[in-house]
């Protein structure tokens, strides 16, 4: 990795340039303070806090004659303008493939097997994939995990960046090429007319993922999905590009849904937190609540295991760190029940038989639990 | 993920025990499970298996002798599948499915021969550049860019003619299957570059990984490493070039018989066809056979190539 | 400036090599013995006298070194001696049925590789389907059926049974089909040229194929489709480009195979080629032919290697950077 390439530090606010797009009357006379106002927005800012996407019920499969793989197993949540609310689990919890499903992007063999999903209203199942097509980049966005691969290896930046503009806008070339620089400035990358004819094997890891953060900002969308976009860097460059997903969610009021297996980072960038396991949704709250109170077992577990600087081992624990018993969830148990009855430690034995439904336990906080007064169902429903 | 020695006392010792239990199973033994379930290893296998078969039992099921031209008279040359010529016979009133029979031997000595000789070399010399390094890796690549650029087909068909001109009217004429024994030696020696190529990718990938080191620290001498932690890491994918390289060379050989230049002594497909292409029109059976031969073969080969190399080398989903 | 680096280095490399080969194959084809004598050892009859007019008439009456030398010069003007059968330049015997052979290998090059990329990638995105397993099945097949065979059931098609395709030579020896010389010569084409391209659709489709599946999984296509590119656009644009460089290097060994065995396949149809012109001559030890045909082949696959190796170069900017 390029160490010497560390991405300029990111000012304490955002530069404000007027955008050509969006002050057309600004040459000559100097900005008016309407005008700056109308000028801050490069991206638009929402104020409405109604409810933006929510899935409901939404199960995942792999086909197959026989009996299909259950992945996701109707899991719902709902996310509200302007707010972000982050997915927590382990590898293959299957929270990468809910973002997917929201995109109809699942990978084959996946498919949705089941439940809605509502976006600005609309169920987008009844969406063709010419629709679906014009939605993804314009009014849903994703930022991928691994930012050194998600950008093509043989395409400068701007050519990539402006070939997006030019499907979903229709921009002049000096009009992208603008916006394009307006968009990597926001996100912190200093001289983008030169990045622009660079090819992303010459930016530095922290820089594309800026790249990427601002290729999914391109057209102003309603939501960005972003997929455990801090994972593959260095610890010091994921502070900074968290750092600017926080600017850009306090100065933009993005909605995002953030999926990620790291409680730390959750607890900094999510308003709301869904936790997930084995393709289940085992608890949603408020950010405060999940840390402050959690119910479900796995939630405590999860928070139980995290080591704390200020931790001390004692006798009791054996002087070993805390961890959840047993093996993590793999798609062959296809059991019916909780999922996480195998690894609980305060299983039942009914938690294998039937499957916790959402219990409201106080408004904002669901958790799916027996044991905590959820009823029980079939796991196909 | 998880820790099985864990601290919470939910975890039923038993659970860890069968985890201890099942131990993961050597490379070897899923390559050739993999294999085994892999349809085109498998047809590629059954076809070798059916040549090698023909090849040993060929005096046995052949209904004739090679070299027997008593099918002048009757049916005569040039004649059409029958019972008792169930290929027909030949431009010069052999009988077809016997001279195919027996050029089974030839193909696969051909195949196999060329093969060690290609394979002794080549694995020596990749090793050699892959496991040094410096300047003998330096002087070996440019060997192997230069052989594998040269037209060696060409360049073998111009040796071999060469050198039958230069054994007329000498002792040297007078040993059996010189001319043949020529041609496999020649195969082999020109196609030492694909596996010394990648003998050395490989030993170079492999030299780097830990275990090495890791074997290194315990006192393992150099030739320790090379056979029996180099070499065996390598050995599928240079099986897989091999088998690919058998093929190539049956059919090498297949293209000096039909020019010409085959061994006039030896029963080759290559040869077959040489002869009886004149006749192609009149005769059509003399010169299928022995090609469908040639093409089964090499069919077979490729396919047990292309299942080894799944078999050794799964790309998921592939 | 580094890629001008490359590409001088690997032109100065392929001109070694020319010349290396040029070593090898003057130094094999008279290390075996006296050239003139050898193929007078085969025609009987012939004085003493004749012998040694010949040796000098062919500078055989100095020693290899110098014999060499003379050569290597008269190579670098483009003279390749005289042909002892024929009687005239090799240069221009070369240059004549060279054309030939071009007009074969170039076609079935370039219709190989359009049905490659257009099948390979299809099978490619339909992939564990059935339209994907006959593709592949096919050219597994394609792979292993040797072109002189496919040539030899062609002709046993299309000229012994149905009789609509000739068999034989370039050009039809008694009135040009339909008058027209263009006419005749395409008609003549048409079965060698198929010969060659099936072998190398086969070869190229399955390669295609498996760079497309690998690609087609890469981060980059979901990030191209989860940005709204129309899936057209992904596939022939996005994914094509990376998916077609490991085939692009791949070209240049197919040129090789197909010059390499353009002895047989040309014998096959009696194609009057730089391949059978090569293996008249060996029969008959013509050699100012063996070497003037070897070295020419030679050259041409050392520049073929060299052009797609400075191609792959040119078109992968992750390279540049070395």
């Amino acid at each position: 990795m390029h160490q010497a390439n560390l991405s300029p530090p990111i000012p304490d606010s955002l530069p404000t340039t007027p955008s050509p797009l969006t002050s057309p009357g600004l040459r000559g006379a100097p900005p008016s303070a309407d005008e700056r106002a109308q000028a801050n927005d490069v991206i638009p800012v929402s104020d409405a806090t109604e409810t933006l996407v929510h899935v409901d019920n939404l199960r995942i499969h792999f086909p197959s004659r026989r009996s299909p793989t259950r992945i996701v197993e109707g899991i719902s949540y709902s996310v509200a303008r302007g707010e972000t609310l982050g997915i927590v689990g382990e590898s293959g919890s299957g929270k990468t493939l809910s973002s997917l499903a929201i995109l109809r992007l699942l990978p084959r063999p996946a498919q949705i097997a089941g439940g809605r999903i509502v976006f600005e209203g609309e169920d987008l199942a009844g969406k063709s994939d010419e629709d679906m097509r014009r939605l993804r980049g314009k009014r849903i966005a994703m930022v991928f995990q691994n930012p050194g691969f998600s950008l093509h290896p043989l395409m400068t930046i701007g050519a990539q960046l402006s070939e997006i503009l030019a499907v979903h806008e229709n921009l002049a070339r000096k009009d992208a090429h603008a916006r394009i620089e307006e968009l990597l400035q926001l996100v912190g990358i200093s001289d983008p007319g030169t990045r622009i004819r660079q090819y992303p094997h010459e930016l530095s890891g922290g820089m594309k993922q800026r790249v990427c953060i601002a290729r999914a900002l391109l057209c102003n969308p309603s939501l960005v999905l972003a997929d455990e976009p801090t994972t593959s860097l260095d610890v010091t460059i994921q502070a900074q590009i968290l750092e600017l997903f926080e600017e850009l969610k306090a100065r933009f009021r993005m909605s995002m849904i953030f999926v990620t297996h790291d409680m730390g980072v959750v607890a900094r960038i999510a308003d709301r937190i869904a936790v997930m396991y084995a393709g289940q949704i085992c608890e949603t709250a408020d950010a405060e609540t999940i840390f402050s109170n959690p119910q479900h077992p796995y939630t405590r577990a999860l928070l139980g295991s995290t080591p704390r600087v200020d931790q001390r081992s004692t006798r009791a624990s054996g002087f070993r760190l805390p961890t959840i018993g047993g093996s993590g969830p793999t798609i062959l148990h296809q059991g019916d029940g909780c999922r996480f009855a195998a690894r609980c430690p305060e299983a039942a034995p009914e938690c294998t038989r039937l499957a916790p439904l959402p219990l409201t336990v106080r408004p904002g906080h669901s958790v799916q639990c027996l044991k905590r007064g959820s009823i029980g169902g079939a796991n196909h429903a | 993920m998880s820790d099985s020695r864990s601290v919470n006392a939910a975890v039923p010792f038993a659970e860890t025990a069968v985890i201890a239990r099942h131990k993961p199973k050597g490379i070897w033994r899923q390559g050739c499970e993999r294999f085994l379930h892999s349809r085109t290893g498998m047809l590629g296998l059954a076809l070798v298996a059916l040549i090698v078969a023909v090849a040993i039992l060929g005096p046995f099921i052949a209904p004739f002798d090679p070299q027997d031209q008593s099918a002048m008279l009757d049916p005569g040359a040039k004649a059409p599948p029958s019972w008792i010529h169930p290929l027909g016979t030949d431009r010069m009133a052999y009988d077809v499915a016997s001279r195919v029979i027996y050029g089974a031997p030839t193909a696969l000595i051909v195949g196999l021969g060329a093969m060690s000789i290609a394979a002794f070399l080549g694995i020596v010399v990749g090793g050699i550049a892959g496991y040094r390094g410096g300047l003998a890796d330096e002087i070996i690549m440019r060997a192997t860019d230069f052989f594998l650029v040269i037209p060696v087909f060409v360049v073998i068909l111009a040796v071999v003619r060469l050198l039958s001109g230069m054994v007329v009217n000498t002792p040297l004429e007078s040993i059996p299957y010189l001319n043949l024994g020529t041609i496999i030696v020649l195969i082999g020696i020109f196609g030492w570059a694909p596996i010394a190529r990648m003998t050395r990718a490989e030993f170079l990938r492999l030299k780097n990984q830990e275990f090495i080191e890791a074997a290194r620290c315990i006192g393992a001498t150099t030739g320790d490493i090379l056979f029996r932690h180099i070499l065996p890491n390598a050995l599928p994918s240079l099986i897989v070039m091999v088998a690919l390289g058998i093929g190539g060379a049956i059919l090498s050989e297949a293209m000096i018989g039909f020019l010409g230049f085959g061994d006039p002594k030896a029963v080759s497909w290559g040869q077959l066809l040489f002869f009886n292409y004149e006749s192609l029109k009149v005769a059509p059976w003399a010169s299928l056979a022995p090609g469908a031969a040639i093409f089964v073969t090499v069919l077979g080969f490729n396919l047990l190539a292309d299942g080894l190399s799944d078999a050794f080398n799964p790309r998921s989903g592939k | 400036m580094r890629l001008t680096i490359y590409i001088v280095r690997r032109l100065l490399f392929a001109l070694l090599l020319m010349s290396g080969v040029s070593l090898i194959i003057f130094f094999l084809v008279n290390a075996v013995g006296d050239p003139i004598e050898l193929m007078m050892a085969e025609t009987p009859g012939v004085s003493a006298q004749t012998i040694e007019r010949m040796k000098a008439y062919y500078g055989l009456d100095q020693d290899a070194l110098t014999r060499y030398l003379i050569w290597l010069g008269k190579l670098l003007h483009l003279d390749f001696g005289t042909s002892i059968v024929y009687n005239q330049p090799v240069g221009s015997l070369i240059a004549t049925w060279g054309w030939q052979t071009f007009k074969i290998q170039v076609p079935a090059i370039l219709i190989a590789l359009v049905i490659a990329i257009f099948v390979g990638t299809t099978a490619a995105r339909r992939q564990h389907s059935r339209t994907d397993f006959s593709v592949m099945s096919g050219a597994l097949l394609g792979q292993s059926l040797p072109a002189f065979f496919l040539g030899i059931l062609l002709i046993l098609i299309f000229s012994y049974t149905f009789d609509i395709l000739p068999s034989y030579g370039a050009y039809s020896t008694r009135g040009y089909l339909w008058g027209s010389v263009i006419a005749d010569g395409l008609w003549h084409m048409v079965l060698p040229v198929a010969m060659l391209t099936f072998f190398n659709t086969a070869t190229l489709t399955l390669l295609m194929r498996s760079n497309m599946v690998d690609v087609l999984k890469l981060d980059f296509i979901s990030a191209a489709r989860a940005s709204g590119i129309p899936e057209r656009r992904v596939v022939y644009r996005h994914a094509l480009r990376v998916a077609f460089i490991p085939v692009l290097t791949y070209l240049g060994l197919l040129v090789g195979l197909m010059l390499g065995t353009a002895p047989v396949t040309e014998s096959v149809f009696t194609w009057p080629g730089l391949g059978y012109l090569y293996v008249t001559a060996i029969h008959q030890l013509d050699y100012p032919i063996i070497m003037g045909a070897s070295m020419v082949i030679a050259t041409m696959l050392i520049v073929a290697t060299t052009l797609t190796d400075i191609a792959y170069v040119l078109i992968d900017p992750r390279i540049r950077l070395e």
